[in-house]
């Protein structure tokens, strides 16, 4: 049924009681503006408070000069100094990082053809094979990150390799849990995919690739882009599985911050993350603004 | 929709099957199959662990303590995953029906905590929810002007609010891990809502609205029967890992904040009891999967929307 | 129709614009030069405890020897033995407790000292030369030593609270009570206090311990693994059982607190260094552990982690403050009361930690 967008904006007529916000004299509220009536302005503003509350005392206690950070003590640079300098948390989270890229680009591939075989095609045995591929996301961290842990030790996996390769156990255990999260995005995007388009590339002589490259990659784009979202998300955060996959020389971020933290939480570890966040925002508004001339609603 | 069988493009069917299936066997079902014959192992040293295929780690595995930690922990993610959707669901609603330019920045808003690391986050929570912590603060804040205000009108000697201020309980309790689950996985369930409220189809509300339906009914029968695919990879992404989640409860709970995640932690490490954790860990994937599987089969080719 | 794509449309392009700044990035710092990826000889891998080590022990090892150490983190034994049970990942020095010495002794799982490189060993206190749970020292060399008992919050008790009881059979400080959060610990304490032995394999015992922890439940506020110290720094609570190094650590920031062996006694501990089987540089641990024996490297390390050193060419270096202090260096008579802890075999230990998930669960 197709919809005439203009609805959503144009006044309604003879609807229910429109109601006319008391401070904003713009324009009368539809129906469905849900997002500016004040009760729900209220709402989100009080959920990202809540939200960003802790966050924000995070920040704050970064400059706290105090060695246990429990207490304010006094205002000080010093942790962000310290925590600039310290070797061993810039390669975990160079380890992170490199270990979040590679992850992601590989489960992506995987999981794009996963759910593109599950989206086109009919063979025995699919609803088991549907069922296998949802357990990965069905398992306890802790059983699969014991499992990997036996697995790499009974295969006798190589360590002590030079990086990055040192990397590859805990990159391929990422990958493992990761894929299938892109493969249940992608095939929901998929969904809504009209197979005539397909079938008229078809009809007008392009080859299986032709057709793919052309017709159902661009279509696949968004949901191939949230999956690689959510699963570079997903390897960057990972604590359990890496705990057990990691060695000396293959600490990540969220395992060293574990270790620091649990005996002493100072201010050098709510520096790092600051520092984190910061560079995760200004690179998301660069990012942003690189994309905003072209915006609109097309896609 | 109609599937193609296979057979008519064995070649393409192939080359997109195996890499998936490559993977998942080698790196997913081997180790897994691995731990799972573990769980019918005996503990024969320190280190050796006998695979003797006895069912003594299921069977102590239904002892009465410890089905009620799994019970437990079950309430507690089923507490902790209805209130994520209520939070969530007005939420994503309103992020859908926001104007356009404000929508990259809310999705972003409600996934930026998210890029921070678990740990960090839950320690942040506790700064704000300990006895000498914001929300205490502020609540103490309010206290302090509400006695002066009654000190004001000469109420002030009858102690009113109490001789002192009782700062809430917030933290290590039951509540401080529910809490610290929701915060967690906000996200979660954001995403999978927002993604099909966006899909709806406005014309439907409008209509509903045109009939004569009030917002609450245009809700109730039109708005959440639409995004139900949404609410339940909502309420799956959510309620999964929480029940086998053992970081928060061990940094947020109190003394009886055990959940069947911190058991089986245990186990594998303190305890030193690998075959047995195995065996926990593998019941608590059967009950899930079970869910999982009898929900595939009520709703069966539901267009790819399964998680 | 028109269709929106589902999730974050306007972020494609600026993901793929951070996916390429991250590639580069990452693709950069391959070619930094990097310490830790070239030669395998003059390197150590040293698996340890947070601060616990000395502010500048790896660079002056590094200064005096050549050799790069890095140090990562473990946050209890269990965690070490669990990443070394099923083969050493790559770690030449481990720092366990007495207790799990015992555990990996008998998993075998420890390599023989030569004793030949570690001239340093004279400098221990005579006590320290061996071990009970070592004998002759073979495959460790102690590090620190302690107790466990009471931290508490001067103003906010009465007297000094000299006994286990305060926190395993009173109400009086109910909700300002925090105990550790490991099961043989807590248990262990508790049957101390019923004046069994901490080390008790007895079930009827343990029994008993494990119901006087329930009956205490609702007026202990937390099982604090290990920040016990901070959360009476931050008057969480006002009565912990912890490490006497921990709170000797918040003692700094706060006159207010205090130290104290109840008169039951508590556990007496020994961290010591060792050699995991499998360690890639085993020359380099020795040279380190001979390094850390020194005696103005131990005085260092015992200066700044305030914890008590087995050292007594160290200890001669250190300052009245820090050895006439009764909460490094207890009188004889509380050592006297205090028990060192056991392995207890793994029957017991699965004794151990059935009553904890009952005690959790009550």
């Amino acid at each position: 049924m197709p919809a005439d967008t203009s609805i959503q904006n144009a006044a309604p007529v003879g609807v229910g009681p429109g109601k006319r916000s008391w401070w904003s004299a713009k324009s009368e509220l539809g129906p469905l503006d849900y997002a500016r009536r004040w009760w729900m302005k209220l709402f989100l503003g009080v959920m990202f408070a809540m939200l960003y509350a802790p966050i924000f005392t995070l920040m704050m206690f970064s400059f706290n000069d105090s060695k246990r950070n429990v207490v304010w003590k006094g205002f000080t640079f010093k942790y962000y100094i310290k925590a600039w300098n310290n070797d061993s948390l810039f390669l975990a989270f160079t380890n992170s990082l490199t270990i979040a890229v590679l992850s992601t680009i590989l489960s992506t591939i995987i999981g794009g053809m996963v759910a593109l075989t599950l989206w086109r095609f009919r063979f025995p045995g699919k609803p088991a094979y549907e069922g296998f591929m949802a357990l990965p996301i069905v398992v306890p961290e802790i059983c699969m990150g014991v499992a990997m842990l036996v697995f790499f030790a009974r295969i006798g996996w190589p360590a002590g390799m030079p990086w990055p390769l040192n990397l590859s156990a805990i990159t391929i255990a990422h990958v493992a849990f990761s894929f299938p999260f892109v493969a249940v995005v992608v095939r929901a995007r998929m969904s809504g995919f009209n197979r005539e388009l397909e079938e008229a590339a078809k009809d007008l002589g392009a080859s299986e690739w032709q057709t793919f490259r052309d017709v159902i990659l661009p279509f696949m784009k968004p949901g191939l882009i949230a999956g690689a979202l959510l699963a570079f998300t997903l390897s960057l955060d990972d604590f359990v599985i890496t705990f057990f996959t990691s060695g000396p020389d293959t600490v990540t971020f969220p395992v060293k911050v574990y270790s620091m933290v649990r005996f002493s939480v100072t201010p050098e570890v709510n520096a790092a993350s600051t520092l984190l966040i910061v560079i995760t925002v200004i690179a998301t508004a660069l990012a942003m603004k690189i994309q905003s001339p072209d915006k609109g609603p097309a896609h | 929709m109609v599937l193609e069988n296979w057979k008519t493009n064995r070649f393409v069917f192939w080359v997109m099957s195996l890499p998936g299936t490559f993977w998942l066997v080698v790196f997913f079902l081997a180790p897994l199959s691995l731990v799972w014959i573990l769980s019918f192992g005996e503990k024969t040293g320190i280190l050796t662990i006998d695979i003797t295929w006895t069912f003594d780690n299921y069977i102590r595995s239904f002892e009465a303590v410890y089905l009620k930690v799994i019970w437990k922990s079950i309430w507690i993610s089923f507490l902790a995953t209805v209130l994520c959707l209520i939070i969530a669901y007005p939420i994503s609603i309103a992020i859908s029906f926001a104007p356009n330019k404000w929508k990259p920045i809310l999705l972003l808003a409600v996934i930026l905590p998210f890029w921070i690391n678990l740990l960090i986050r839950t320690y942040a929570l506790i700064a704000v929810l300990r006895t000498r912590g914001y929300v205490n603060f502020t609540l103490e804040w309010f206290w302090d002007s509400a006695n002066a205000i009654l000190a004001f009108i000469g109420l002030g000697s009858f102690q009113l609010l109490g001789a002192e201020f009782d700062a809430l309980p917030l933290l290590y309790n039951d509540f401080a891990v529910i809490a610290g689950l929701v915060y967690v996985f906000m996200p979660f369930m954001v995403l999978p809502l927002y993604a099909n409220v966006e899909k709806l189809d406005k014309s439907y509300l409008e209509a509903s609205l045109d009939l004569g339906a009030g917002h609450w009914r245009t809700l109730r029968s039109v708005v959440i029967p639409l995004t139900m695919p949404g609410i339940i990879s909502g309420v799956i992404l959510v309620f999964i890992p929480a029940l086998g989640t053992f970081l928060i409860p061990d940094l947020l709970g109190g003394t009886n904040a055990q959940m069947i995640g911190n058991v089986i932690e245990r186990q594998f490490k303190a305890a030193n009891d690998w075959p047995f954790g195995s065996a926990l860990s593998f019941l608590l994937m059967y009950v899930t999967f079970g869910a999982l599987a009898l929900r595939a089969l009520l709703s069966r080719e539901g267009g790819g929307m399964d998680v | 129709m028109t269709r929106r794509s589902p999730l974050l449309r306007p972020t494609r392009r600026n993901f793929m614009s951070g996916i390429a700044g991250v590639a580069g990035v990452a693709a950069g710092l391959t070619f930094l030069p990097r310490g830790t990826m070239a030669d395998e000889e003059k390197k150590l891998s040293f698996y340890n405890w947070d601060t616990y080590i000395g502010e500048t022990t790896l660079d002056d090892f590094n200064k005096a020897t050549g050799i790069e150490a890095k140090m990562d983190l473990y946050a209890d034994n269990a965690e070490l033995f669990a990443k070394l049970k099923e083969g050493n990942p790559g770690y030449d020095v481990i720092v366990p407790t007495n207790d799990y010495v015992e555990r990996m002794l008998k998993a075998e799982i420890l390599e023989t000292l030569d004793h030949s490189m570690i001239p340093n060993m004279s400098n221990l206190e005579t006590a320290f030369q061996d071990a009970n749970f070592d004998p002759g020292r073979a495959h460790t060399v102690p590090y620190m030593w302690g107790t466990i008992g009471i931290g508490y919050r001067g103003k906010k008790v009465e007297g000094v609270p000299a006994s286990w009881k305060w926190l395993y059979d009173s109400d009086k400080y109910a909700g300002k009570i925090a105990l550790l959060g490991d099961a043989l610990t807590v248990i262990g304490h508790a049957a101390k206090y019923l004046g069994h032995s901490l080390n008790t394999k007895d079930p009827a015992q343990i029994k008993q311990a494990e119901e006087l922890i329930i009956a205490q439940k609702k007026h202990i506020k937390v099982f604090a693994n290990d920040n016990g110290q901070d959360l009476l720094l931050s008057g969480e609570v006002n009565l912990t059982q912890e490490w006497n190094g921990d709170i000797l650590q918040v003692m700094e920031e706060d006159d207010d607190i205090g130290y104290v062996v109840p008169t039951e006694g508590g556990v007496l501990w020994q961290d010591c260094m060792c050699i995991p089987k499998g360690a890639p540089h085993p020359k380099n641990a020795h040279a380190f552990m001979n390094f850390i024996l020194d005696a103005d490297v131990g005085a260092a390390i015992a200066d700044f982690i305030q914890y008590a050193t087995p050292n007594r060419a160290a200890k001669g270096k250190m300052e009245d403050s820090y050895t006439k202090n009764p909460a490094i260096f207890p009188t004889e008579e509380t050592l006297a009361k205090c028990e060192p802890a056991l392995y207890l075999g793994e029957e017991a230990t699965r004794l151990y930690d059935e009553a904890w998930t009952r005690i959790k669960a009550a």
